[in-house]
């Protein structure tokens, strides 16, 4: 069965840019655009993975990161950062708040899809 | 995918125009003192925006621009550096560039030179702006000693080039040491033991070493010393530690890839070498077991180390370096996307609703009516088409968006001083008029600032004060948008523009003018009155196109003008391009749409009035001129034609943009109402001088009539179609 992934970015083409990607690498995508909108659809989806941006209106990254990670249930599903960001500070605060990786955009699909599998077989 | 990948990238542009547009609106209000947090946060986030989106979509001069852009901004948004009057400067000009760049990715532009703005921004980085204010914090960054900094904040050294797109941290380095006399590659060592809570966080540490068996590895070894008794074992927790051997022709990368997302405090080593004998104390501290190791010679060295984060995470540092930014009431609109077709098939479909209750209105008693509760349900269908119709509706700020930086570049060009007043830009319009003002709006404020504020000199002269005033304004009154531009310059001078006029053979020499008469000759094709061609107005387009463009929307360009006080030019444009003000008139027994935005007057000709001429088939007499006449069921040929003298008809006269005022002959008029526009499918042969079609009250389609194309010598074919998009 394949797996279902969320998508938080608050940017519409990268959302589909990702949803195009991984579509057709196999996965089922839902998406939100932004960290609200991600955490409540965490609920109605129950993702095997979460992929989130960090720059986000509306609940950035680390704060979605730290409210998915003090929901019980979502407590073992990985969660990927894709950002352009790439400061070790900021990569420890995601780790911090709760993210199993962290990857930079751009994103080439192929490479995005080896590291998604790596968290997420 | 690469049809997807144009849909997508489209869609990317769009928020790059988004983006630019909060980019510009926060760096204003930062050039005008307005430097909270938000507000930079705001600027950080769009270009940031635009520079992932650009990096996906392979614009490498737009990513690597905007990367130095947001170099600065994130100084700035850290608090590292002031955002100084200079510094806000800079990155004004550094944000022309950046749209400039955005516009290149499209291929409308040439890519701009960037070299002279890189270097202000560099500079910035260097001297925080400014000469007065010194970099203290990072220059005692890079050499203060340690131990003075309060939060143990480490400073990251020379590590950023072997900066790894996937790595949360370095793993460990491995050295090579291998020589060209070795033939066969010598099998790699992996030693893995993940961190107690390598669990936590969504990690699976078996997931890493079922990646390295995919590379061909083999556990040699599982290190189980650090399992607790059963009742102390936390299910959360990791305990097992493995040794891999994987074969050598593995390259390095490939292994390090596999840690990519290791959990921190894991200890991790590859070196090439022969397996470690399997009572080797793999638990064992990293520094003892590298010293314990036997190694076989030729020694790889094995560097290694935990992946711990640098000092400079602890929480209370963080939290020090970077407070929340404040993120209620931010002016970011809650917005969702929705694919326009969609829209308008809403659009048609309540179209189609209306028309079904006019229908039954037709049909039913007003006694009947009432017993099944039309009038509620026409009222609630109504409700639901002005809502459908909001919908389409956008802040007109988007055309409006465009007009700063365009002042300010005419500022440089003109010399002249110009500020802009901006009232009413969250006013809503339909996305089709939106797209199609931006032009007019163009050339309208560049004739306001080319023809009417005047030279600083002559400014002061007048009494006035040296910065002329352009007040851009936008309103809503019933169903129509009022767009003014108006300049608080010298007014127009109607003795030079109508000496012009009878110069250009626009008018005779004897004509007598009202004023608003000779400010409409502003609008006349061919007449321009600005003495030298400038690099402004003199790019071959006038306030004629103006005209057109808004009347080709169904609107109208009003000009009023004070002498000495300054002139407003008013677009008056309709809300929706999906709904139109039609006559309904019957040509043979079938109905067709008349848009009233054409119709100057209807005449019941005289017996005389209409005669043939020899060339041009007939003409109508109206007080004293001679119009053309077109018999419309001529034109399309319908069955009875000329089955109706002229007597017996009507004669409408339309105004056209390119054979100004003709009469078309119908049989008569039935009513006159708003119609839903429904475009005509793509699979009808076009046929010139119908537009469109909509369904009438009793559900019989009636098509809409296109003046331009029917009474134009050959004005190309144009479609309506509901969205008012048509190209």
């Amino acid at each position: 069965m394949s797996k279902t992934i969320l998508t938080v970015d608050d940017s519409a083409s990268m959302r589909m840019l990702l949803k195009a990607s991984l579509t057709a690498q196999g996965f089922r995508i839902e998406a939100a655009n932004d960290g609200r909108h991600g955490l409540e659809r965490m609920s109605e989806v129950k993702p095997d993975l979460l992929i989130t941006d960090i720059n986000m209106p509306e609940m950035d990254g680390f704060e979605l990161i730290e409210a998915v990670r003090a929901k019980p249930e979502f407590r073992g599903v990985p969660i990927l950062v894709l950002s352009t960001e790439f400061s070790d500070e900021k990569k420890a605060r995601a780790r911090d708040a709760g993210a199993t990786g962290w990857i930079t955009k751009p994103f080439d699909a192929a490479k995005l899809g080896t590291a998604i599998r790596r968290v997420c077989p | 995918m690469s049809d997807d990948l144009d849909d997508i990238q489209a869609i990317f542009f769009e928020e790059c125009a988004e983006g630019l547009a909060t980019a510009e609106s926060g760096l204003s209000a930062m050039a005008a003192g307005d430097v909270s947090a938000k507000v930079i946060a705001g600027v950080f986030r769009a270009v940031h925006s635009i520079k992932g989106g650009a990096g996906a979509f392979g614009h490498v001069a737009l990513t690597a621009f905007s990367h130095r852009f947001e170099n600065v901004l994130d100084e700035v948004r850290a608090g590292r550096i002031a955002p100084t009057p200079g510094v806000t400067r800079v990155m004004l000009t550094a944000f022309d560039i950046l749209s400039d760049h955005v516009a290149a990715s499209q291929g409308t532009k040439p890519v701009p030179a960037d070299d002279a703005v890189l270097a202000a921004l560099d500079q910035i980085l260097v001297d925080g702006g400014a000469p007065d204010i010194v970099a203290e914090p990072m220059a005692v960054a890079v050499v203060a000693p340690m131990d003075d900094d309060p939060f143990g904040f480490e400073p990251v050294v020379a590590e950023v080039e072997s900066f790894d797109p996937f790595g949360f941290e370095p793993v460990t380095v491995a050295l090579d040491l291998l020589d060209d006399s070795v033939a066969e590659p010598v099998p790699w060592t992996v030693t893995f033991v993940p961190s107690n809570a390598a669990l936590a966080n969504g990690g699976e540490p078996m997931l890493i070493v079922r990646e390295l068996e995919m590379l061909g590895g083999t556990v040699v070894a599982a290190d189980l010393s650090r399992l607790p008794p059963l009742r102390d074992l936390e299910p959360e927790h990791a305990y097992i530690g493995w040794t891999l051997s994987l074969p050598g022709d593995v390259e390095e990368q490939a292994i390090a890839d596999c840690f990519d997302f290791v959990a921190p405090n894991s200890i991790v080593e590859y070196a090439r070498g022969v397996v470690v004998p399997e009572d080797a104390p793999v638990a064992a501290p990293v520094v003892e077991m590298l010293v314990a190791t036997p190694i076989a010679p030729p020694a790889p060295l094995a560097v290694a180390r935990p992946t711990a984060p640098p000092p400079a995470s602890s929480p209370a540092a963080r939290a020090e370096e970077h407070p929340e930014p404040v993120r209620a009431g931010e002016p970011v609109a809650q917005t969702i996307r929705v694919d326009l077709t969609k829209l308008d098939m809403l659009l048609n479909l309540v179209g189609e609703l209306v028309i079904r209750g006019s229908i039954l209105a037709d049909r039913l008693s007003p006694k009947d009516q009432e017993r099944v509760e039309l009038p509620q349900l026409s009222r609630l269908t109504r409700e639901i088409q002005d809502t459908v119709m909001s919908l389409r509706a956008q802040p007109i700020r988007q055309a409006f968006s465009r007009v700063p930086r365009m002042l300010r570049d005419l500022s440089v060009e003109t010399g002249k001083q110009v500020i802009l007043e901006t009232i009413g830009e969250t006013t809503e319009v339909d996305k089709g008029v939106i797209e199609k003002i931006g032009d007019p709006l163009t050339h309208m404020i560049r004739n306001a600032v080319d023809h009417g504020i005047e030279s600083p000199e002559r400014r002061l002269a007048a009494g006035k004060p040296v910065q002329g005033t352009i007040r851009l304004s936008a309103e809503q009154k019933g169903a129509r948008i009022f767009v003014r531009v108006a300049d608080d310059g010298a007014g127009i001078d109607r003795a030079r523009v109508r000496a012009k006029a009878i110069e250009k053979g626009i008018v005779a020499a004897d004509a007598v003018l009202t004023d608003e008469e000779i400010d409409q000759l502003i609008c006349a094709p061919g007449f321009s009155t600005a003495e030298t061609i400038s690099n402004i107005s003199g790019r071959g387009v006038g306030m004629d196109v103006v005209r057109s463009n808004v009347e080709a929307l169904g609107g109208r360009v009003e000009i009023s003008s004070v002498p000495g006080k300054g002139t407003t030019f008013t677009m008056v444009l309709p809300l929706t391009l999906a709904i139109l003000e039609g006559m309904i008139v019957r040509l043979a027994g079938q109905r067709f749409v008349l848009p009233l935005a054409n119709v100057i007057e209807t005449v019941q000709p005289e017996p005389g009035q209409v005669r043939p001429t020899t060339t041009t088939g007939e003409v109508i007499e109206l007080r004293g001129d001679y119009l053309p006449v077109r018999r419309l069921t001529r034109t399309f040929g319908l069955a009875d034609n000329d089955a109706l003298t002229p007597e017996e008809s009507l004669v409408i006269i339309v105004e056209s943009e390119t054979a100004g005022h003709v009469g078309l002959m119908v049989d008569t008029i039935d009513d006159r109402r708003e119609v839903v526009i429904k475009s005509l499918d793509q699979n009808l042969h076009p046929i010139r001088g119908l537009g469109g079609a909509t369904i009438l009250g009793d559900g019989s389609i009636a098509l809409i009539l296109d003046i331009e194309a029917l009474v134009g010598p050959s004005a190309p074919l144009t479609r309506y179609t509901p969205k008012g998009l048509a190209a």
